[in-house]
């Protein structure tokens, strides 16, 4: 396959995107970064990417709305939902809006990475986050 | 004493000088002072027996000596009746020496009495009728004798000389009764007027002493209610002298000081223990909020690690400079929390109410963000100062608004808004309003009883109402509470400004 790997990242920590841009750079994914989830919502309607990465837990709009948001515009989208707190009820809930996978903060840059290698399994990109990992010293 | 009503638990130099002070004072007991108010009853009634005494023993001393006089009288009647009867059938002369001899020697033996009733000048003339008239009756005896022979010529001369002093000593003798007789009557008049005289002095008496043990035993009484019902506001300021005497009432004003010293003890260890429930809410939250500025130590540190070798040296630096930064938010979020749990004496200070608000609901940020719920701050910059303590008033806020936050749906919006109490001037008023369901007007009267919960099993303890109205009220403040389920609840917490004069001086 030789589409890359589209990500968008919402995170309203500034931090955040600015060490998850290179680091899933360096596995080969376009990846875009957002702060808000305004900006982000409508960038997802001029672009269907592959794996969103969104924090559940923001000051605007909690993180479920925007993965009912990407689930309605294109269900075949990984959505990756970053927990402060994971509360059963919240796991639940997101689970059943077709949330792909999570991830508790504070994680380090290798577990997104095998999570959204995972994801860009399911939608067939074989190899393409795998190959490069291994560049980790 | 500078602001007693602010310190929750007086000090205990305070209380032991106050103690002092109240047991310093000459003992004068509610016993001695019924004891001495019944001494002077007893008095009273001793002084009114021995005038009736002193009274009594005159009058037996009169009467004996009105008898003497009543006798006297009788025996010169009867010299004077066998007189008559001499001169007429010339008898009984005998008779009449007998009598006047009686009548002086009764004169004789009662002469002080006599004294006091008659005049010196009187006395001697009735003295010299009766020598008179003796010494004629016996010139009369001698006549008989020596029956001279002009007995008929000298004895009608002695006659007419012994009626006029006969009629004389009659006359007196009969004055000598009266007077005495007169004199009685005044006295038995007197004693008349004593028991009356009594019955006015024992009124007096009774009134004064009802009215000095009303006020020896109902003043301190209404103190003491006055104290119980400020120990109910929560003002533990300890009892003071107010009186010269120690009684009863100070060994009770110092049991008092020491119940609301424990009683004040007792409420520290309810805020703290409290405060702790809310460090336990507040801890989770925070626990969140760490998650953040770690998460980004973590990814900075990581992606730092996995690309030393090709960053640049800004690059670097950029990274170092955000893990220094993020490492002071984590501590910033730490240390809010701890010095609100700080366990720490109450200290009064001058506060600025608009940063204590802005900081106690920074504490609640997570709780805040886990809500959802809007919070919309309106404080006036220009709002007077509020004397007290910082970290139990932030206590008070922060559990009115933890509440409301309980009381909001997703959504729903608290408002935290201040005023310089238009309503109740030299009040700084703070409301804390929430659009929630409202309090069912059922429960309304016990929100600030202690234990009293409407919040599920091991969610709420009871205490947070109870321990904060427990805490503005020892501030001097009160809090009010409106409520309705169309429109929500708001608690408003009035404290005294503190650039009210005197304010924090309670007169004790």
């Amino acid at each position: 396959m030789d589409e890359r790997l589209s990500v968008l990242v919402l995170d309203d920590e500034p931090i955040v995107g600015r060490r998850l841009q290179p680091a899933l750079a360096k596995i080969g994914c376009d990846v875009e970064i957002f702060e808000a989830p305004g900006p982000a919502l409508e960038r997802l309607k001029e672009k269907a990417f592959h794996i969103v990465v969104t924090d559940i837990r923001m000051d605007d709009m909690d993180g479920i709305e925007v993965l009912e948001r990407v689930m309605e515009r294109n269900p075949e989208t990984r959505v990756i939902m970053i927990t402060g707190y994971a509360t059963v009820e919240m796991a639940r809930e997101a689970e059943a809006k077709g949330a792909f996978d999570f991830i508790a903060k504070p994680f380090k840059p290798q577990e997104l990475r095998d999570v959204i290698a995972k994801a860009a399994d399911s939608l067939g990109f074989h190899g393409v986050a795998h190959a490069a990992v291994p560049d980790v010293p | 004493m500078a602001e007693p009503s602010l310190t929750g638990a007086p000090e205990p130099g305070e209380v032991s000088s106050a103690e002092k002070a109240l047991l310093q004072r000459p003992s004068f007991g509610i016993r001695a002072r019924l004891a001495l108010g019944f001494l002077a009853f007893f008095l009273l009634a001793a002084a009114v027996t021995a005038a009736a005494w002193i009274m009594l023993s005159r009058l037996e001393v009169r009467l004996k000596f009105l008898e003497v006089a009543d006798r006297y009288t009788l025996e010169i009647q009867q010299a004077r009746r066998f007189e008559k009867n001499y001169f007429l059938y010339g008898t009984n002369l005998q008779d009449v020496q007998e009598h006047v001899a009686n009548a002086r020697k009764l004169l004789g033996s009662s002469e002080a009495e006599v004294f006091k009733v008659l005049s010196a000048a009187d006395l001697r003339r009735m003295r010299d009728h009766l020598d008179r008239y003796e010494a004629l009756i016996q010139s009369l005896v001698e006549m008989e004798k020596n029956a001279p022979a002009d007995r008929a010529a000298k004895q009608a001369a002695v006659e007419v000389e012994v009626r006029a002093h006969g009629s004389q000593m009659v006359s007196f003798a009969m004055e000598l009764s009266q007077k005495e007789r007169n004199s009685v009557n005044q006295t038995l008049a007197l004693f008349k007027r004593l028991p009356v005289a009594f019955l006015i002095v024992l009124l007096l008496l009774v009134a004064f002493i009802v009215n000095f043990l009303a006020r020896q035993m109902l003043g301190p009484l209404s103190r003491l209610m006055a104290t119980a019902q400020r120990i109910a506001t929560g003002d533990f300021t300890p009892i003071t002298p107010a009186r010269k005497y120690r009684d009863e009432f100070s060994d009770l004003a110092v049991a008092l000081n020491t119940m609301m010293r424990e009683v004040a003890h007792r409420q520290e260890i309810l805020v703290q223990s409290h405060k702790l429930r809310a460090v336990g809410t507040l801890t989770a939250g925070v626990a969140h909020e760490l998650n953040n500025p770690i998460n980004n130590i973590m990814l900075t540190a990581e992606m730092l690690k996995e690309d030393y070798t090709t960053l640049s040296d800004a690059e670097r630096l950029e990274m170092v400079d955000d893990l220094v930064g993020e490492a002071g938010r984590s501590q910033k979020i730490v240390r809010n929390l701890l010095d609100f749990a700080r366990e720490g004496e109450m200290e009064t200070e001058s506060l600025d109410m608009a940063e204590l608000l802005r900081r106690t609901a920074g504490l609640a940020a997570n709780q805040i963000k886990l809500t959802g719920a809007k919070i919309l701050m309106d404080i006036p910059e220009n709002l007077p100062p509020v004397y007290g303590d910082k970290q139990s008033l932030s206590q008070v806020f922060l559990n009115l608004l933890l509440n409301a936050l309980d009381a909001v749906q997703k959504g729903g919006s608290v408002r935290i808004s201040a005023g310089g109490g238009k309503e109740d001037p030299g009040y700084v008023s703070v409301r804390v309003s929430d659009d929630g369901h409202g309090i069912p007007p059922h429960v309304l009267p016990y929100i600030f009883d202690p234990f009293f919960t409407t919040k599920s099993k091991g969610k709420g303890t009871g205490l947070g109402l109870s321990v904060s109205l427990g805490i503005v009220r020892q501030h001097g403040g009160d809090i009010r509470v409106q409520s309705s389920p169309q429109e929500g609840t708001t608690f408003t917490v009035l404290l005294p400004a503190a650039m009210v004069p005197g304010l924090g001086e309670r007169p004790c």
